[in-house]
């Protein structure tokens, strides 16, 4: 990863986290204000139900003891308590009352418990209501809750029973109002909140009917059951967070059958999350807006910044990277201060120094050159004509002193001499030849066949010098584009140089094989291996170690392979040995 | 003139206008309503078509068409005379053979001759009710009144048949409106646009109070709940729902102690053994039968006719005493696919087992076995009734409200049996 990429990812991050730690600040702080006015709302409509409920209470008591006190439940008092009372005849009287006065339930019973007449039920007559008869003290009772059975269901009921008495004789009025839809459109809901009205077993309904899936209520249901005090749940309607409620659950108390206090139902209020969840959601877009505008400039940013910073490393690295590649001309064009200007001026510094030096080591090399070219030259040159100069002086001595020989001398003296020019002649085409390497001229070649037609040259000089061959010649090496002639001799050089360096014998191993950019020739020898100096000079021209070579064959070696667009390395390791490794394309 | 000589001329006068109060008068037009809008064999046709007996008050048979009868010793052979100088309303002379046509058509498990002064019925089986049978069979149109117009469904005018063998009768018509609810004809009846009108039981303490006459016949109604062929299967649901039922409670309030609580198909007063049925509720055996049935299995549609007398008052206590036995009895009007349904029958005969068997059709029960005693006509009921097919509730009188201005001559106006003698009715301020 690059330098300006990791400042920009710095750069990046560094600005989600502050726009996310923001972010997350400015939502937490609307949650929580959003929940405090949610819980003021809620306890307002707590509130406001409290109210109302007192407010009906007072009502219907008022209703009820306005029936009991009406005339004509005087008058069906003292009609029932003649000895040939017909209560059949007031089976229909509960209507009237009820009508008048608004009221869903109402039964009129008589002192021994028996519905004499039912306004929400008639076909009750004549049932018996025991728990009303069971306590005398209904006048001083406040209203209440109660199951209220119907014929097609069970209502919730706030009920008031009034005693209505004349001398000693008695009828209850029972009455009540339902709590239903109506009592839950007396609320006067703000936006995004409802009441809803639980009734045992399970009927929830709202202002505008029944609900119509209850099921997710049912957890808040079962705590108010338990709990039997107001309980706040917040209820997933599905899985969008914006579907959700925040429930308060006010238990509806009744006395129960048998005067034990009795959960009869709840009033639930719910607050929609919906206006939280638009603006959390619209708090997150911006959120997110921000950071990826803010993530664009900041790269942005970065991006100059950084180009600002990095541009010199990149022309330092770039010109690095050239002077590795051999431009020792490079200077990289750095206009800026501190640090990075005193190294880019440095770095021009260095490369000028190493043009210089490298100017002059190739004149030292070039001078040294020289030098060992004089020196194998006189050396080569030296051997000759030390046999010459004898040769014409002995030729110069047999004139002077023996004539008569000296026809005899001359013609063994003569043919000396060319042989002596001969080998001159031979020194001097072999140091031309160097000079004059020619270019390649590249065609198809199997290797393995180049190796196999390269060894047979030297069977004889293999068997003499004791060196036995072990060829491992890849079977599926694919032909390559080559010089058969030069490389053929690059071979041989090689393999002559491995057989001298065996002369008390060995193993002469040849091993070709292919690998990705294309195939390996690896020629290794079992002799003495290289010192170092041999090693670091291996393939300089003229350099040799034996006391017959002119120091040529490596370096053309090196030459040809060079010449293919290969490359020869060399691995040695002294008493084991020496392998050359050619790569070719 | 001293005052002791007009005493007695003042006492004459008023005697003489008392007189004239009371003495039926001729003319006028008597308007009926009626409940039922296709009435093929109800009321009606007694003012039209006549039989050859009649009942009386006791439900004994008397001589109508025919004067007198005779039977041999085995009750297998009898001979009816027929009375002198009948017209049909077409103006013939009554024969013989047409009283033997129409009885043939009705009776056609007898043979009937005309003779010359009447028919011969002869039977394979001892007939000893056969006069019975003729007081609801047999009938022909020479009756008080003739049929004038019939809009079905909506209205039928009378006129007073001039050649009545019994003298004209007192009304010159009678217009009778079919299809009214009970409501409506009591209202009517109050506002004085009708002047004879059926009443609910419930509404018979309300007629009375404001001074109307109230006619009733005997309790010739059968109220029963009767289940679907099919619905339900379960007989265990049909005995818990006949055993949860308080028909003490209906009866002393819905139907104002009018007619008898009954387990019976026919009641006590025709066949004298309704009382072996029992009619008293048994909730904890109701509770237990219903118990045992699946909790799917313990509901049940109920429908009635809005028009029957109290008929959703009845359903609605029936639900609510079902409902004490654990059943969910659901009450709606006119479900044509309700399990059960709340019917009101009429007897078409005193005559026990052909009453009987006209019950057990109009229920939609199989036919009874023939009975040739009250033993094995009781068998012959408690079979009809041991699966609960069928559950009597009531037997009810028809009752009638009759305008203050409707006089009636010798009554009854109704009959024991519920049928019509308006031939007796008169109305003042009519022509003498």
């Amino acid at each position: 990863m690059t330098f300006r990429t990791r400042l920009l990812i710095a750069f990046a991050l560094t600005v989600i986290v502050a726009v996310a730690f923001v972010g997350g600040i400015v939502s937490t702080t609307t949650r929580r204000a959003f929940e405090r006015l949610d819980e003021e709302r809620v306890s307002a409509l707590a509130a406001q139900f409290h109210q109302e409920f007192l407010r009906r209470q007072r009502e219907i008591a008022q209703q009820v003891e306005d029936i009991a006190e009406s005339e004509s439940t005087r008058d069906m008092i003292i009609a029932l308590s003649r000895p040939d009372a017909d209560p059949s005849s007031y089976v229909d009287a509960a209507q009237a009352p009820a009508t008048a006065h608004n009221l869903k339930f109402l039964e009129l019973v008589s002192a021994s418990g028996s519905i004499v007449s039912s306004a929400q039920w008639p076909a009750r007559f004549l049932y018996q209501e025991d728990w009303v008869a069971a306590r005398g003290d209904w006048n001083s009772q406040e209203p209440f809750l109660k199951r209220e059975e119907l014929p097609t269901d069970t209502a919730l009921a706030l009920v008031s029973v009034r005693v209505a008495s004349v001398g000693d004789n008695k009828l209850y009025v029972v009455g009540g109002e339902e709590l239903d839809r109506d009592f839950l459109s007396s609320f006067v809901l703000p936006a995004g909140m409802r009441a809803l009205l639980f009734r045992e077993p399970q009927s929830i309904v709202g202002a505008s009917g029944p609900l119509p899936q209850p099921a997710p209520l049912a957890p808040l249901i079962d705590a108010l059951r338990k709990q039997r005090h107001e309980v706040t749940q917040t209820i997933r309607w599905s899985a969008d967070a914006a579907d959700a409620e925040t429930f308060h659950a006010i238990p509806l108390i009744g006395p129960g059958k048998d005067q034990n206090h009795d959960l009869m139902g709840g009033f639930l209020v719910g607050s929609s999350r919906a206006a939280q969840v638009r603006l959390e959601r619209f708090m997150i877009r911006v959120e997110i807006l921000v950071a990826v505008g803010g993530v664009v400039l900041a790269l942005l940013m970065a991006f100059w910044t950084t180009a600002r910073i990095t541009r010199p490393v990149e022309a330092l690295a770039a010109g690095a990277r050239a002077v590795a590649a051999g431009d020792w001309h490079t200077q990289v064009d750095v206009h800026t201060g501190g640090e990075i200007g005193a190294l880019a001026a440095a770095f021009n510094q260095m490369t000028r120094d190493l043009l210089e030096q490298r100017d002059r080591l190739v004149q030292a090399e070039r001078v040294a050159a020289w030098r060992e070219l004089a020196r194998r030259l006189a050396h080569e040159l030296k051997n000759p004509l030390f046999p010459l100069q004898i040769t014409v002086e002995n030729l110069q001595r047999a004139r002077a002193a023996h004539p008569e020989e000296f026809d005899e001398v001359f013609r063994e003296s003569t043919a000396t001499l060319l042989a002596e020019l001969g080998k001159l002649r031979g020194i001097v085409g072999r140091f031309s030849d160097f000079a004059k390497m020619p270019q390649p001229q590249l065609e198809t070649v199997d290797l393995n066949g180049l190796v196999r037609e390269s060894l047979k040259l030297f069977e004889a000089q293999m068997q003499a010098a004791g060196v036995v061959l072990r060829l491992d010649l890849a079977a599926d090496l694919r032909a390559i584009q080559a010089d058969r002639g030069q490389l053929g001799r690059a071979l041989q050089n090689l393999v002559l140089n491995a057989i001298d360096a065996m002369p008390a014998g060995g193993t002469l191993a040849i091993r070709t094989a292919a690998h990705e950019d294309g195939v390996r020739l690896e020629v290794s020898d079992t002799g003495q291996g290289l010192t170092q100096e041999e090693y670091d000079r291996l393939f300089t021209p003229y350099f040799t170690t034996k006391t017959h070579g002119t120091g040529l064959g490596l370096a053309i070696v090196q030459s040809v392979i060079s010449d293919h667009g290969g490359k020869i390395g060399v691995r040695s390791e002294p008493g084991r040995g020496t392998a050359f490794v050619i790569d070719l394309a | 003139m001293r005052l002791s000589a007009w005493l007695p001329l003042a006492v004459l006068s008023a005697l003489a206008l008392c007189g004239a109060a009371t003495r039926p008068r001729y003319g006028g037009t008597l308007r009926v309503e009626m409940r039922d809008a296709q009435p093929d064999a109800g009321p009606l046709r007694s003012l039209v078509f006549e039989t050859l007996v009649r009942l009386d008050a006791t439900g004994a048979p008397q001589p109508w068409l025919a004067l007198s009868w005779q039977h041999d010793a085995a009750a297998k052979r009898w001979q009816f005379s027929l009375r002198p100088g009948i017209k049909l309303h077409d103006g013939s002379a009554l024969t013989s053979a047409a009283v033997a046509a129409s009885l043939q058509a009705a009776l056609p498990d007898l043979t009937i001759a005309a003779t010359a002064d009447g028919i011969t019925i002869r039977a394979s089986r001892p007939l000893p009710d056969l006069p019975l049978d003729l007081a609801h069979n047999g009938w022909l149109d020479t009756g008080p009144f003739r049929l004038t117009a019939f809009d079905p469904g909506h209205h039928a005018t009378f006129a007073a048949n001039e050649d009545y063998w019994g003298g004209r009768p007192f009304l010159d018509a009678i217009d009778v409106q079919l299809g009214r609810g009970l409501r409506d004809q009591l209202a009517d009846l109050e506002l004085g646009r009708a002047d004879v009108v059926e009443i609910g039981p419930a509404d018979l303490r309300r007629a009375a109070d404001h001074g109307r006459a109230v006619w009733s016949s005997a309790a010739v109604s059968l109220v029963a709940l009767a289940f679907a062929p099919g619905h339900p299967n379960d007989p265990r649901l049909r005995e818990a729902l006949a055993l949860s039922i308080d028909r003490a409670a209906m009866h002393n309030v819905l139907l104002q102690k009018q007619g008898e609580v009954t387990a019976a198909l026919l009641p006590q007063w025709i066949s004298g053994y309704a009382f072996a049925f029992p009619t008293a509720l048994d909730l904890p055996r109701a509770r237990a039968l219903a118990n045992a049935l699946p909790p799917a299995a313990r509901t049940l549609t109920l429908a009635y006719d809005p028009g029957m007398r109290a008929a959703r008052a009845l359903a609605e206590r029936i639900a609510v005493n079902a409902h004490d036995a654990g059943l969910t009895v659901q009450v709606s009007p006119q479900n044509p696919n309700a399990d059960a349904r709340l019917v009101e029958g009429r007897l078409a005969s005193f005559e026990p087992e052909r009453a009987l068997a006209g019950l057990a059709a109009g229920l939609g029960m199989q036919a009874p076995t023939a009975a040739q005693s009250p033993a094995a006509l009781y068998e012959s009921e408690r079979k009809l009734l041991e699966d609960f097919r069928a559950i009597p509730l009531f037997q009810l009188p028809m009752l009638y409200g009759a305008a203050s201005r409707v006089r009636v001559y010798a009554p009854p106006a109704v009959t024991r049996l519920g049928d019509w003698r308006f031939d007796n009715i008169w109305l003042p301020g009519t022509a003498p």
